[in-house]
């Protein structure tokens, strides 16, 4: 009897893989995303799973091309007129979905409301800078902001604009429910909520029509399921995989890889403010004791750049003089005995990147052979952020973190919440302690003076690099997983631009 | 039998009142609600929050308020989609309903008719087969299973979508992966059942007046031996609705079960507090029944 059994395992096992069913059509384009965002109205939320769906129903005034330039979007033209006022010329002839035309009173409602503190949009602190915005003619809007503000065309590029009369029709809650709309390459079908959103062309589009008629974003959490709908054509593209899945799609008959680097950053923070990180060479000493060299090559498929603080070399600023900790095992020991540690110490460390958990445990273990004998603890997302940067915030004497600046492509992004010390701040408040470094990244953030900022960038990078507040680490990479049907490349800002998606030449 | 019932029904009530004490305790643990609520928010802003949201009154004032707030559906507003968790929640419900009822139902179909054969056939090559497969149905995880259905039916043999809820097709596997899960034990419990009266006078008795075996079998050894069954496939349900939340991540699946796991990593306790409520109260009355058809079944507790 057992033979049978065996027999018959044999045998389905051996049945030659069957062709693809023809049932995903050939104009339509499916993307798998973890899960979906809360809504889709474009200004009351900010995750990244939501704005890789509005940027394909909505269109902000700047683009930014896959070089990394700013292109005119809904504006056609941009100007600075002095240090905390600018100039944009609206695109003319631009529909709505339903058919209404944009005015540049759109684009001043499209700001108050996110200005409107009673609304609570959570991207309210991207632009709190800005004081007015002011229509000038028919096609002419003036920005102003309460002080220099470097940062405003970064914003901009996401900053969907929205439609004053069809917001004010249908209200908030039906706006980012059933009837988002905008002036994007796709508009609104139907969301079924953590199952998929589907979205049709919008043959209005300024641009012209998009190469697909329909755009499907279903949410699929697990990553294994992803693989499979991706080899079967379930799905065309799938983000965010993982290293050791790469070979795997790489020489897939249905599939393909296409990876690029992007501005997240690794790290560990220090907490500066007790012992044993209080000291500046026990920090030196782990900075010199991860070989990241050897992590990058074995743990990410080579798909990561080392860096000598956490500003990337994609964002403005970055100053590629300063170098990366080498690895030096000796040195990080001597240093550490140098501190008062000569028989090592122990520390324990905290990470709730769940995809780099290998990794965050390996970088242990090389602390831990240098005499920094450290515990790595996993923690779910939600918790981890409640405990280690809320309230409490001290629970930790390091925590292993990424930072992806929210695709805004500037020192600034990275440097002010993991760094600055100010009450409403992010990270930094809980760990670092640089004397001096708040008054530089302050100095740095409000001046529209290019070249002054970038060398004010660079002595923070000396700074930092000295001090180490952090364990600098290396960048990664975006990689998605593309049918071959589908013709696209990963972009350094880690969108799904898929205007720029192609059905494949057959 | 009356008597009974209301018994049951003041147990269930007791129950209840345990549950919402369970979630009413989830969000007492979870830290500063406010502080979730408010994060970037000065200490100034979320004492008033605090103070207007009540969460400066004694616990007992607080929990009487989120009964009464339950009574009347009110579980409050999700953090995370701003919108009430209540009706977010049922309209979970009916998927991941339709999932459990799904897997239910296969495996009843499949344990009820092998477990009789094992038992009437026993130690033959049959019995031994079932019983193989029971252990290898018990000793694999469902999120495994479930891979490895997708691996097979939809990657290798390409009969059967990999994931999602689009078609009918779509819910073989998730419905296979979670019946994997509950059929062993049933099918463990039907064949017990059935040795236990199938050599009982009784059936001898029905055998001896000529009447057909298997009809002996379906209509005199059965009856007897369902009640196990039934008390314990209401045990399952419990289960089952544990297991739907995994099943529902690898199949994406847009069930309760992801909105809780969702909900639970935002720490968005609305949610986590209406979904466990709710699943709970299920869980209640589904055991509920059961005593009810227990009650039907067998005329002895009646008659008690």
């Amino acid at each position: 009897m057992k033979r049978f059994i065996l027999f018959a395992a044999a045998l389905v096992l051996a049945l030659p893989a069957a062709p693809a069913p023809v049932s995903a059509q050939k104009d339509t384009l499916t993307v798998a995303l973890v899960s979906h965002a809360p809504t889709l109205d474009p200004h009351m939320h900010f995750e990244r799973v939501g704005i890789l769906v509005n940027i394909n129903m909505f269109d902000s005034l700047l683009h930014r091309s896959t070089k990394l330039q700013f292109e005119p979007s809904l504006a056609t033209a941009w100007k600075a007129i002095s240090d905390t006022q600018w100039e944009f010329k609206i695109r003319k002839n631009v529909h709505f979905h339903n058919g209404e035309v944009l005015t540049p009173a759109d684009v001043k409602y499209s700001f108050d409301r996110v200005l409107d503190q009673t609304k609570k949009s959570p991207q309210y602190g991207n632009i709190r800078a800005i004081k007015e915005v002011k229509v000038v003619d028919a096609e002419t809007v003036h920005i102003i902001t309460d002080k220099p503000f470097p940062l405003l065309l970064e914003r901009l590029v996401f900053f969907p604009i929205v439609s004053k009369k069809h917001v004010e029709a249908v209200g908030d809650q039906a706006f980012g429910t059933t009837s988002p709309v905008g002036t994007g390459p796709w508009k609104f079908v139907e969301w079924k909520r953590d199952q998929l959103i589907r979205l049709e062309a919008f043959d209005q589009h300024w641009r012209g029509k998009p190469p697909f008629k329909h755009l499907i974003f279903r949410a699929v959490p697990e990553t294994a399921t992803q693989v499979a709908e991706v080899k079967t054509g379930g799905v065309d593209i799938i983000r965010d995989v993982s290293a050791d899945l790469i070979p795997e799609l790489k020489t897939h008959p249905q599939a393909y890889i296409s990876s690029t680097p992007i501005l997240r950053v690794h790290y560990v923070n220090l907490d500066m403010r007790s012992a044993p990180f209080d000291r500046k060479p026990v920090r030196q000493a782990a900075n010199y004791a991860i070989d990241k060299a050897t992590v990058i090559q074995k743990m990410m498929a080579g798909l990561g750049t080392q860096v000598a603080t956490t500003v990337q070399p994609l964002a403005f600023g970055f100053d590629p003089e300063v170098k990366p900790y080498a690895f030096d095992a000796r040195k990080a020991k001597e240093l550490l005995a140098q501190a008062g540690y000569p028989n090592g110490v122990d520390v324990t460390l905290h990470s709730s990147s769940v995809a780099y958990r290998p990794v965050f445990e390996a970088m242990a273990q090389m602390l831990t052979e240098v005499g920094i004998r450290a515990t790595p603890r996993m923690w779910d997302p939600g918790p981890a952020w409640n405990k280690f940067l809320q309230a409490e915030g001290k629970a930790t004497q390091g925590m292993y973190g990424t930072w992806g600046n929210y695709s805004v492509f500037d020192a600034d992004a990275v440097l002010h919440p993991l760094y600055h010390n100010e009450p409403g701040g992010w990270i930094g408040r809980w760990y670092a302690r640089v004397e001096g470094l708040d008054k530089l990244i302050d100095e740095a953030r409000s001046t529209v003076d290019q070249p002054k900022r970038k060398r004010l960038y660079s002595q923070i990078q000396q700074m930092i690099r000295e001090e180490a507040p952090s364990i600098f680490l290396w960048t990664q990479y975006d990689t998605l997983g593309i049918s071959k049907k589908v013709q696209y490349a990963a972009r350094p800002d880690e969108w799904l631009w898929l205007y720029d998606a192609k059905p494949a030449a057959r | 039998m009356l008597s009974l019932v209301t018994r049951r029904l003041i147990r269930l009530v007791i129950v209840l009142a345990g549950v919402s004490l369970v979630t009413f305790a989830i969000l007492q643990v979870s830290g500063d609600p406010i502080a979730l609520m408010m994060p970037e928010a000065p200490e100034a802003d979320r004492a008033v929050l605090r103070q207007s949201m009540g969460f400066n009154d004694p616990l007992p004032v607080q929990f009487a308020r989120f009964l009464g707030n339950i009574v009347r559906g009110d579980f409050g507003h999700s953090f995370f989609h701003r919108e009430p968790a209540l009706p977010l929640v049922l309209a979970r419900m009916p998927t991941t309903l339709l999932l459990t009822g799904l897997a239910m139902g296969l495996s009843l179909a499949i344990a009820v008719p092998i477990g009789i054969v094992s038992a009437v056939r026993r130690n033959s090559a049959f019995d031994h087969i079932a019983t193989l497969v029971v252990f290898l149905g018990t000793s694999m995880p469902v999120f495994w299973t479930g891979i490895m259905l997708i691996l097979l039916f939809a990657v290798r043999l390409r009969v059967l979508p990999v994931s999602g809820w689009e078609s009918w097709a779509a819910l073989v596997l998730p419905g296979a992966t979670l019946a994997t899960f509950s059929t062993p034990l049933l099918l463990r419990i039907v064949r017990s059942g059935m040795l236990e009266v199938i050599n009982l006078d009784y059936v001898r008795t029905a055998r001896a007046k000529g009447v057909s075996e298997w009809f002996v079998v379906c209509r005199h050894a059965l009856t007897n031996a369902a009640l196990p069954l039934v008390t314990v496939a209401g045990l399952q349900f419990g289960l089952l609705l544990g297991g739907a939340i995994i099943t529902e991540t690898v199949f994406a699946v847009p069930g309760l079960g992801r909105l809780i796991v969702g909900a639970i990593r935002q720490l968005d306790f609305p949610i986590v507090q209406a979904g466990v409520f709710v699943i709970a109260l299920i869980v209640v009355l589904v055991n509920f029944a059961v005593d009810m058809l227990y009650i039907y079944l067998n005329p002895q507790i009646r008659v008690r």
